[in-house]
């Protein structure tokens, strides 16, 4: 472990034989002299233990007083010719001391950092000091998790109100007067103060369809939005229904949006939201404001449509109602239906949650029990 | 819809097993929620040879029989004449448990044994044919199972039918689409009768009193009928269809409506005053005791079918109870009629009073099938109950309406569907839907479509469209995706503004809630809300699901205390949560409120458990304040200020309201003890609502690079004891100010009272950071400033200097 400069290995360049033996008796001394000086000091550098030791060695060695420095005083005596050698001799073995102290200190120093870190060792099975930790409602991460799939499609955010008038929610969307829907069975309304005419209902959006139509009196084709926010239906609470929920809708219109469009746009969402092997299938159903319509399937991401009890043994998991936008409802907004065409979808936040995460009873999201809302 | 595959195969073939079917159904639009095998209607009935017929000896229209049943040979006495030898028979043996109870004994019969019996359809209640024995293919096999041989065993298909397709609200619906869809042929039962030569109308007389509600009116009159239970068949398809066997008359037209959709009824005609129908609204006043047993009040609204004198039915919903048909009818009047869906629903709803009809009705039936239906029906009861049937139909119809033509453009299916279906295809598609189509002149004309009267839901070109993307097949159809270049997707700036602040309160550690929009009035009690307080002006709704769940929410305070109140009785200690939402302020002048974005939250208890290395501080006050300073220093907003407010929700010394640019954005501080005893809150909490759009307008994420300091800075403190009514505000100001410009950060690091401070008065260390952009200041210098804030803080505000 000793370096090449250490006094040690030039012992045999100092004592062996080669070294001339002088004539005078002072140099036969002196050189004895550091010879037994080396070796001394070697022997007490071995038994240094610590850095207060090493200091007074030094001083006993080095210092002012020390033996090396009584030695230098002693190259006086002798004459000219001998005072060179004998000093190179008594300067190498300074320069060796002052190395082997160094790597002695360090040597120390490193022991006793050793020491201390091992004093400082800890327990490292003790709990970690936790930064608090907040977290977004599943609600909100799936709905910002289907706007980001939606804007890299080209897809912009659209809002409106909930409480809506009824024109929005139902006459716009080609539902008519008598539909079951209407009903105070099935929509929450508000209560009018004072006489006020019919057309001007005001209810809770039973979807957020509305914000389809109000964004297209506004603006002209091509339009790309996905429409997320709160909706109401006359539900009394039980483990699947909730008189308040989620949806996000969807409506693209403008120059030749076809049908097979629809079904790709889906697929490609499907397949971002619920992994890439998902199939997606679309069955005709029956929507006022859309035409053709469907209600879309994606493959069970429970069982990957081998059946379980998730997907009632079906494969399928019904995930969204879609279709093409009724001529009607273009029509109720100006545009013309023979250049313009579009389509729409809905699907409901809370039953992707309760799909995707397993959540066995919606009430769950509204009660607000940090136990649940922590598992997200 | 309950549809028994059985039944079903009597109108249209197919070769799908029951899963295959409710797959393409499915697939099709008419969505199946759920198959159900059933098992037969019998045991031990088993298919029989017969090796030979003998005269009974002791009885003229009796033979005997032997018959090979597998295992044995039987004798048999049997009075029919349709079979001969080697024909192949259902023999029920010994021990059969024959439909309607009926058990199968060994007997002797005029002197000769008769070990089992040899049945006809109507005996097994598979058919209506009771003329003979049931004659069995001549491959069945000997001593097999008849029920299996017959394939008795039936599935029963429950259709979800959407309100557009009431025609499916029938058997031959049902059938008809089933045969587009398997491109299978489609079967209607032919109907024929014997008619008497005396005439229907010289018995009864209809009127229609009230078109509008009632478009059309069919009346038979079919005489010296028995009634008495219909036949087995009948009855297990009733059954099957969920509805309940009564007698033969009544069956025979609830038989009928399931078959076609279209809703009948049968009055016992000798109950009929001057054997008048008259159908028209009802009087007030007049009441009528419906089948059900209920005496009904009836209003203007309603419509009803009366005789001379007085209502006889609800019209479209259920008969009366005097006029039914009972074990002792002789004369049936039938009526099979179209009601107005509009006008029954409201009746059906006004009475809380659905029936089988009324459901039909509300869908709307098809106003040219009631003649069939009514003819179907009286060949039934011709059939079944044995009656004579009158000549003609009674028919007041006095605007028939015709079937709609309507143009389709092939193009527009293509256009709408992305696909390139041929002018031919998509005639093909269409006729088999039993749309009539003209031959197309060119390859790019229009077609000429014909809607018959049973499809209401066909009223315009896409309707038709949506039928051939139907029938072709969704699955069939390319998936694509639009081809605009012109769409830019993304979050507008706002938008971006409004995600960071909720990310932002997110990651300092609060949790997202979402509670319910509309909240208990109460609450604004237990929030200590004056009577005239502004957030008590509220939007009501008019059908509430409950009272804690009737009014809108004006803030988002109430849903959480609630929250917290929610969790803490479950045992959760430490609470930080936040909603961002929507409250409702109605305005006077418009139908629809305001509906501004809240921001708010609100924290009890500590921030974290109690840990080994320390116990946690609970919240208070300066816990709510430093999230506000936080968010708004994120984002960008640098000219506000808070001030000491008085709320009644708030602790009167603890609430703080927040100002930029000189407009309040909202509120913060610890509730109001009473308050908090009033939501059952053990510790304090600290709350914060804030305004999202104002803080959105107000935000300002632009940000210029600074120069980084080249010279070193001096860092001095001071230690202040002062009035404890000087607030920190006033002293940090009064240090700023007579720091100059080289005095570039104040921040207070202690705060303290106690035995070294004279009472009243409390100390405040704080420490100042100088220093200068072009150079390295001298202490000379700073010591310079130092003093001067020094004799300022004392001269001026009476401050005490402590080393
Ligand atoms: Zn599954």
């Amino acid at each position: 472990m000793k370096s090449p400069s250490s006094f040690d290995e030039g012992d045999f360049d100092f004592c062996g034989n080669n070294i001339r033996v002088s004539h005078l008796g002072v140099e036969m001394s002196l050189r004895s002299e550091i010879a037994k000086l080396r070796k001394e000091v070697r022997g007490e550098l071995k038994k240094v233990s610590s850095l207060e030791e090493l200091d007074t060695l030094w001083v006993r060695v080095l210092g002012r007083k020390g033996k090396l420095t009584s030695l230098t005083r002693e190259l006086g005596r002798l004459s000219s010719t001998e005072r060179p050698t004998v000093g190179k001799m008594v300067n190498e073995l300074r320069q060796a001391f002052e190395t082997s102290f160094a790597e002695k200190r360090r040597e120390l120093e490193r022991e006793l950092r050793e020491r201390k870190l091992e004093k400082e060792t800890l327990d490292i099975t003790l709990p970690g000091k936790l930064p608090q930790l907040g977290g977004k409602h599943l609600i909100t991460q799936i709905i910002e998790e289907v706007i980001r799939i939606f804007i890299g499609l080209g897809y912009q955010v659209a809002e409106g109100p909930e409480v809506e008038l009824d024109y929005y929610n139902f006459e716009a969307l080609n539902t008519p007067p008598d539909h079951p829907a209407r009903s105070l069975q099935d929509t929450f309304y508000i209560r009018r103060k004072g006489e006020r005419p019919m057309a001007e209902d005001v209810l809770l959006r039973t979807h957020t369809s509305p914000v389809q139509v109000r964004v297209m009196e506004k603006t002209k084709p091509p339009i790309y939005i996905i429409a997320p926010g709160r909706a109401y239906r006359h539900d009394v609470p039980d483990p699947t229904h909730s008189p308040m929920f989620h949806q996000i809708e969807g409506l693209a219109v403008d120059r030749n949006i076809t049908f097979g469009d629809l079904k790709g746009t889906l697929e490609v969402f499907a397949r971002e939201m619920f992994g890439g092997e998902r199939k997606v299938r679309l069955r005709p159903h029956f929507f006022p404001f859309t035409e053709p319509s469907a209600e879309v399937d994606v493959s069970c991401i429970i069982c990957d449509g081998k059946g379980c009890r998730v997907c009632k043994y079906s494969g399928w998991l019904e995930i969204l109602g879609a279709g093409m936008v009724d001529p009607n409802v273009l029509e109720n907004v100006g545009y013309d239906t023979e250049e313009i065409t579009g389509f729409a979808f809905g699907m409901g936040v809370e039953r992707i949650a309760m799909l995707k995460y397993g959540v066995s009873d919606i009430r769950l999201f509204f009660e607000n029990d940090v136990r649940f809302l922590k598992q997200f | 819809m309950r549809v028994s595959l059985n039944w079903l195969r009597e109108y249209v073939d197919f070769d799908l097993s029951p899963e295959e079917l409710a797959e393409r159904l499915a697939m099709t639009g008419t969505a199946v929620e759920s198959i159900e095998h059933l098992g037969c209607a019998f045991e031990k009935v088993v298919v029989g040879r017969i090796k030979g017929i003998k005269p009974h000896p002791n009885a003229n229209n009796l033979v005997l029989c032997r018959v090979d049943v597998g295992e044995r040979e039987l004798q048999i006495v049997c009075g029919a004449k349709n079979m001969k030898r080697w024909d192949r028979v259902p023999v029920a043996l010994v021990g059969a448990v024959l439909p309607g109870g009926f058990e199968i004994k060994k007997t002797t019969i005029r002197g000769e044994v008769s070990e089992g019996m040899m049945c006809s359809e109507m005996e097994l209640g598979i058919g209506e044919d009771a003329s003979g024995l049931l004659i069995l293919d001549k491959d069945s096999g000997v001593g097999e199972d008849v029920g299996k041989v017959l394939g008795l065993e039936d599935t029963v298909l429950e259709l979800e039918i959407t309100p557009n397709r009431p025609d499916c609200l029938g058997m031959i619906g049902v059938a008809r689409e089933v045969a587009a869809i398997t491109g299978g042929k489609l079967r209607i039962p032919r109907v024929r009768f014997k008619e008497e030569s005396r005439p229907a109308s010289s018995l009864a007389k209809v009127k229609i009193a009230d078109p509008d509600l009632g478009p059309r009116y069919v009346a038979r009159m079919i005489t010296d009928v028995s009634v008495g239970p219909s036949p087995l068949w009948m009855q297990r398809r009733l059954i099957v269809g969920g509805m309940r066997p009564i007698n033969n008359i009544v069956d025979a037209t609830n038989y009928v409506m399931l078959e076609t959709g279209q809703p009948l009824h049968a009055f016992d005609y000798e109950k009929l005053r001057e054997g008048k129908v008259i159908v028209r609204r009802a009087r007030r006043g007049e009441t009528l005791l419906t089948l059900d047993g209920v005496l009904r009040q009836l209003d203007e609204s309603m419509l009803v079918i009366a005789d001379a004198r007085e209502p006889i039915a609800l019209a479209g919903v259920m008969g009366g109870a005097d006029s039914e048909v009972s074990s002792g009818t002789r004369m049936v009047l039938l009526e099979s009629a179209n009601f107005n869906p509009v006008s029954v629903t409201r009746t059906s709803r006004k009475l809380g009073l659905l029936s089988e009809a009324s459901s039909r009705f509300e869908k709307g039936v098809d106003p040219n099938g009631v003649i069939y239906a009514a003819d179907r029906a009286t060949q039934l009861m011709a059939r079944i109950a044995g009656g004579k049937v009158l000549r003609g139909a009674i028919d007041v119809y006095p605007k028939p309406v015709p079937p709609k033509t309507m143009g389709l453009r092939p193009r527009l299916v293509n256009h709408v569907l992305g696909t390139d279906l041929s002018l031919k295809r998509i005639a093909q598609i269409l006729e088999s839907l039993e749309l009539k189509v003209s031959k197309p002149v060119a390859r790019d004309s229009k077609l000429e479509v014909t809607i018959p009267t049973f499809r209401p839901d066909l009223e315009r070109e896409i309707d038709l469209v949506e039928e051939v993307a139907r029938i072709y097949g969704f699955d069939r159809i390319e998936s694509t995706l639009p081809e605009s270049g012109e769409k830019r997707g993304g979050l507008s700036p706002d938008q971006r503004i409004r995600q960071r602040i909720k990310d932002f309160l997110v990651g300092i550690g609060l949790r997202e809630v979402i509670t319910y929009s509309f909240i208990d009035a109460r609450h604004f009690d237990k929030l200590a809300l004056p009577e005239e307080s502004p957030l008590r002006r509220v939007v009501q709704l008019q059908n509430p699901l409950s009272e804690e769940q009737s009014i809108m929410r004006t803030t988002l305070i109430a849903g959480l205390l609630h929250v917290l109140q929610h969790n803490i009785n479950r045992g959760q200690r430490n609470l930080h949560v936040l909603e961002v939402g929507r409250v409702f302020h109605p305005v006077p002048s418009r139908p629809l409120p305001d509906e501004p974005t809240m921001v708010a939250g609100a924290l009890t208890g500590a921030w974290h458990d109690d840990q080994w290395y320390g116990r946690a501080k609970s919240v208070d006050f300066y816990d709510v304040k430093g999230i506000i300073v936080a968010l708004l220093r994120d984002l960008g907003i640098r000219d506000w200020f808070s001030t000491r407010a008085v709320h009644p929700i708030f602790h009167p010394g603890r609430c703080a309201e927040v100002f930029v640019n000189g407009e309040v954005v909202g509120i913060f501080g610890e509730i109001h003890p009473d308050v908090q005893a009033a939501y059952g809150l053990p510790e304090r909490v600290a709350i914060f609502e804030l305004e999202e759009a104002k803080l959105v307008s107000q935000s300002d994420l632009s940000r210029h690079f600074g120069e980084i300091p080249k010279y070193p800075g001096v860092i001095l403190d001071v230690a202040l004891v002062v009035d404890e009514k000087i607030p920190n505000e006033v002293l940090e100001k009064a240090i700023r100010t007579w720091g100059g410009k080289l005095l570039k950060e104040v921040r207070l690091f202690d705060l303290y009272h106690g035995k070294q401070i004279p009472e009243g008065k409390r100390g405040l260390a704080y420490s100042l950071v100088y220093w200068a952009e072009d150079r390295t200041l001298t202490d000379e210098e700073v010591k310079k400033i130092q003093d001067r804030i020094i004799a300022k803080l004392r001269q001026q505000l009476g401050a005490e200097i402590r080393a």
